[in-house]
């Protein structure tokens, strides 16, 4: 009950603030909520994997790389527009996904979470060089109308089409919540994520169930990949930043809990797009990431201790 | 016993003798070669040692480039220099990009004071890390001062020659990272002195190094209202903030960018019409100069690529250098070759004859002016300096529709 007023009273608190935002500088909510979005869109699917396999996959963002470069090489090829290769993508890095699964992950599951890591880091590493080396480190973007898209209402004039990761992580968090809960392939994922030996001890395949949960993160990831590419142009680094940004908003929100990605994205979006309206405080907005991450886990700790 | 020490001296001088004449002439070459410009560097400087040594090498000695990888780090770029003197035992060395790495070679290039051809590193920092001692230093890149001030000169001419390109007020956007960092000084102290010029400015992260947002960088430049919007950034971010510039509507009357390179195709997005850069080469500069037409197609038909970035001209011209230097000095010994390269006269690719002057503090200084492009129906064209020219400037840069 007091966990439930306590939240309450932090959303309206939140919205208060927004609103007071809006008022003061509109462009702040705006830009900040796009942000949010795409941080999100792209730290979900690691949310879903660290909270059933439990692995940290420090290959997350260049799982999304090869995604993007995969359909910009299609896209280039047919002519086809990205937001139609976002089915075909990830029906493709999820097989990709099932692959690495089935050759390593499982291999390392029971290893030391340091080997694990270094596996992940390792498969990162490959997969950027390879990149690298196929396709050397020159840019590549394909010039789209609609990502122009904008919106003017009096003297202001922003972009719209970034607000289509807002609706992505939406729907993202909500289908994910769905799938967890209402399917029996969801709920056999979240009882391997509680406790895999009971799982494994009732007949539910432990192993099937991580690799089919890593291949569908992949497939969020890869389909991500495609939309990026709407946005932003590519090179073989592009995925790096997004895996550490991905990983410490999972840690914001808790692991397993993927609405609280959500949350976490808007409290970093906004953070960033605050501080950026001041040109004096521009520089701190990288700040705010590492700032906002020690006081939520800090705050945690304490709560932990306290109770 | 005597006899044979004799024999021994006479054959270890006669296999020296043969060393001399018979053997190749190393250079040793650093590039990023994970890097567009580096990679393709090393492609267009080996271009010209195998053009080189078809037409019969150089003092009846064939050239030989031996490249090594400094990864972009400052310790990979030492250990590289330490790696060709050492094992490779290299005659001298040429390369080099980015400023940082370049600073990190320094105290092993002093450390063995050969002579060295350096195609990048752009930064005055370089130039006060190696000091007014560093003779063997010859620097073809302009520095980034002299860069400021081609581009003041360029701004002048033009509005000289087309009355009706006014510029009162400058916006740079730059990104957080040195590269911005200077570009941004340099914008202020050149531009802003003297009060011709209104200069403002607001930094972005680039997508290159992590960011890729320039809504609140577009919004601080609108809100000013540019007559010249300089985007100082990596290629990364051409594309995203032509189109977030578009979606706020942001048009102003000069759109002009200035990274080390473009993306592959930015030519063909229809965002790119009339947007300005500043840059060293062009193809369409095959339409006015042989060298670089000769240059060009020697690049395509040996790679089957074009040559995306100025820095493959560079390297092909600094290896030209160096062989038309040990062939004035008639041998590779460093104090000759630095006096015959000091006589350098070399009407490059870059539309520019290269000759090495004093600069702030190296007696060494190669190129010094960039020139001022604009992307015509998918085509770098030079519109400044006029001895240059390619195209006339559009102008101004079409509102958004």
């Amino acid at each position: 009950m007091a966990m439930k007023r306590r939240t309450t009273i932090l959303v309206v608190l939140g919205l208060a603030a927004a609103f007071l935002v809006a008022l003061w500088k509109p462009t702040v909510l705006i830009y900040g909520v796009q942000q949010a979005g795409l941080y999100a869109a792209i730290a979900i699917p690691m949310g879903l994997v660290l909270g059933i396999v439990h692995i940290v996959n420090l290959a997350h963002g260049e799982f999304m790389m090869v995604a993007a470069y995969a359909t910009y090489f299609a896209c280039r090829a047919t002519g086809l527009d990205p937001l139609l290769a976002v089915l075909p993508s990830a029906a493709v890095t999820a097989l990709l996904g099932w692959v690495v699964y089935k050759l390593t992950i499982r291999r390392a599951l029971k290893a030391p979470e340091l080997n694990q890591l270094i596996l992940t880091f390792g498969i990162g590493i490959l997969l950027s060089q390879g990149v690298n080396l196929l396709f050397t480190s020159q840019t590549r973007k394909i010039s789209l109308e609609y990502v122009s898209a904008s919106m003017t209402i009096g003297e202001l004039s922003f972009g719209v089409w970034p607000f289509v990761f807002v609706i992505v992580a939406t729907a993202m968090a909500v289908g994910l919540k769905l799938f967890l809960t209402r399917t029996t392939t969801g709920k056999a994922a979240l009882a391997v994520g509680q406790n895999p030996r009971g799982a494994a001890i009732v007949g539910i395949d432990v192993d099937r169930t991580y690799g089919l949960v890593f291949a569908l993160a992949m497939a969020l990831v890869g389909g991500m990949g495609a939309l990026f590419l709407t946005r932003s142009a590519i090179f073989p680094g592009v995925g790096g930043p997004f895996t550490m940004k991905s990983f410490c908003l999972v840690a914001m929100a808790g692991i397993g809990n993927i609405p609280g990605i959500l949350g976490a994205s808007l409290l970093l979006g906004l953070s960033e797009s605050f501080l950026r309206a001041f040109r004096e405080l521009r520089g701190w907005a990288d700040i705010i990431f590492f700032v906002l991450i020690i006081v939520v886990i800090l705050g945690r700790s304490l709560k932990g201790r306290k109770s | 016993m005597k006899r044979t020490f004799a024999i021994l001296v006479i054959a270890m001088l006669a296999t020296g003798a043969f060393a001399q004449t018979g053997d190749t002439i190393k250079i040793g070459g650093i590039w990023t070669l994970a890097d567009i410009t580096g990679k393709q560097g090393s492609m267009a400087a080996q271009q010209a040692i195998e053009e080189i040594n078809k037409a019969g090498g150089v003092l009846g000695r064939k050239l030989e480039l031996i490249v090594v990888d400094d990864e972009g780090k400052a310790d990979k770029g030492a250990a590289a220099v330490e790696k060709l003197m050492t094992v490779d035992n290299v005659e001298l060395l040429m390369g080099g990009m980015a400023s940082g790495v370049e600073l990190g070679k320094i105290p092993t290039f002093k450390k063995y004071g050969k002579v060295v051809v350096s195609t990048g590193a752009a930064s005055y920092k370089v130039e006060e890390a190696l000091g007014a001692d560093s003779s063997w230093y010859f620097h073809l890149h302009p520095w980034d001062y002299n860069q400021g001030a081609s581009y003041v000169e360029g701004w002048d001419a033009i509005q000289k020659q087309y009355p009706k390109i006014k510029i009162k007020k400058i916006f740079l956007a730059y990104e957080e990272g040195a590269f911005g960092k200077s570009s941004w000084d340099a914008t202020k102290t050149l531009f802003g002195t003297g009060g011709r010029y209104v200069v403002d400015g607001a930094s972005f992260k680039s997508a290159a190094l992590g960011g890729g947002d320039y809504a609140s960088v577009l919004e601080a430049a609108k809100s000013f209202k540019p007559d010249l919007f300089l985007w100082a950034g990596y290629d990364a971010d051409a594309l995203p903030m032509l189109e977030q510039a578009k979606a706020m509507k942001f048009s102003p009357s000069i759109y002009l960018g200035a990274p080390p390179g473009w993306p592959i195709g930015f030519g063909t997005s229809k965002l790119s019409e009339k947007v300005m850069l500043y840059g060293m080469w062009a193809p369409t500069m095959n339409d006015t100069n042989a060298a670089s037409k000769a240059f060009y197609k020697g690049f395509v038909a040996k790679y089957k690529e074009e040559p995306a970035t100025y820095f493959a001209p560079l390297s092909y011209s600094a290896v030209y250098i160096i062989a038309d230097a040990i062939k004035l000095a008639g041998t590779t010994e460093t104090a000759a070759l630095i006096k015959a390269l000091e006589a350098t006269k070399y009407a490059s690719p870059l539309g520019e004859t290269i000759s090495f002057s004093k600069s702030n503090i190296i007696a060494h200084q190669g190129i010094r002016r960039q020139k001022i492009l604009q992307w015509q129906s998918g085509r770098q064209e030079v519109i400044w300096p006029f001895e240059a020219k390619t195209a006339t400037p559009v102008y101004p840069f079409p509102a958004w529709k």
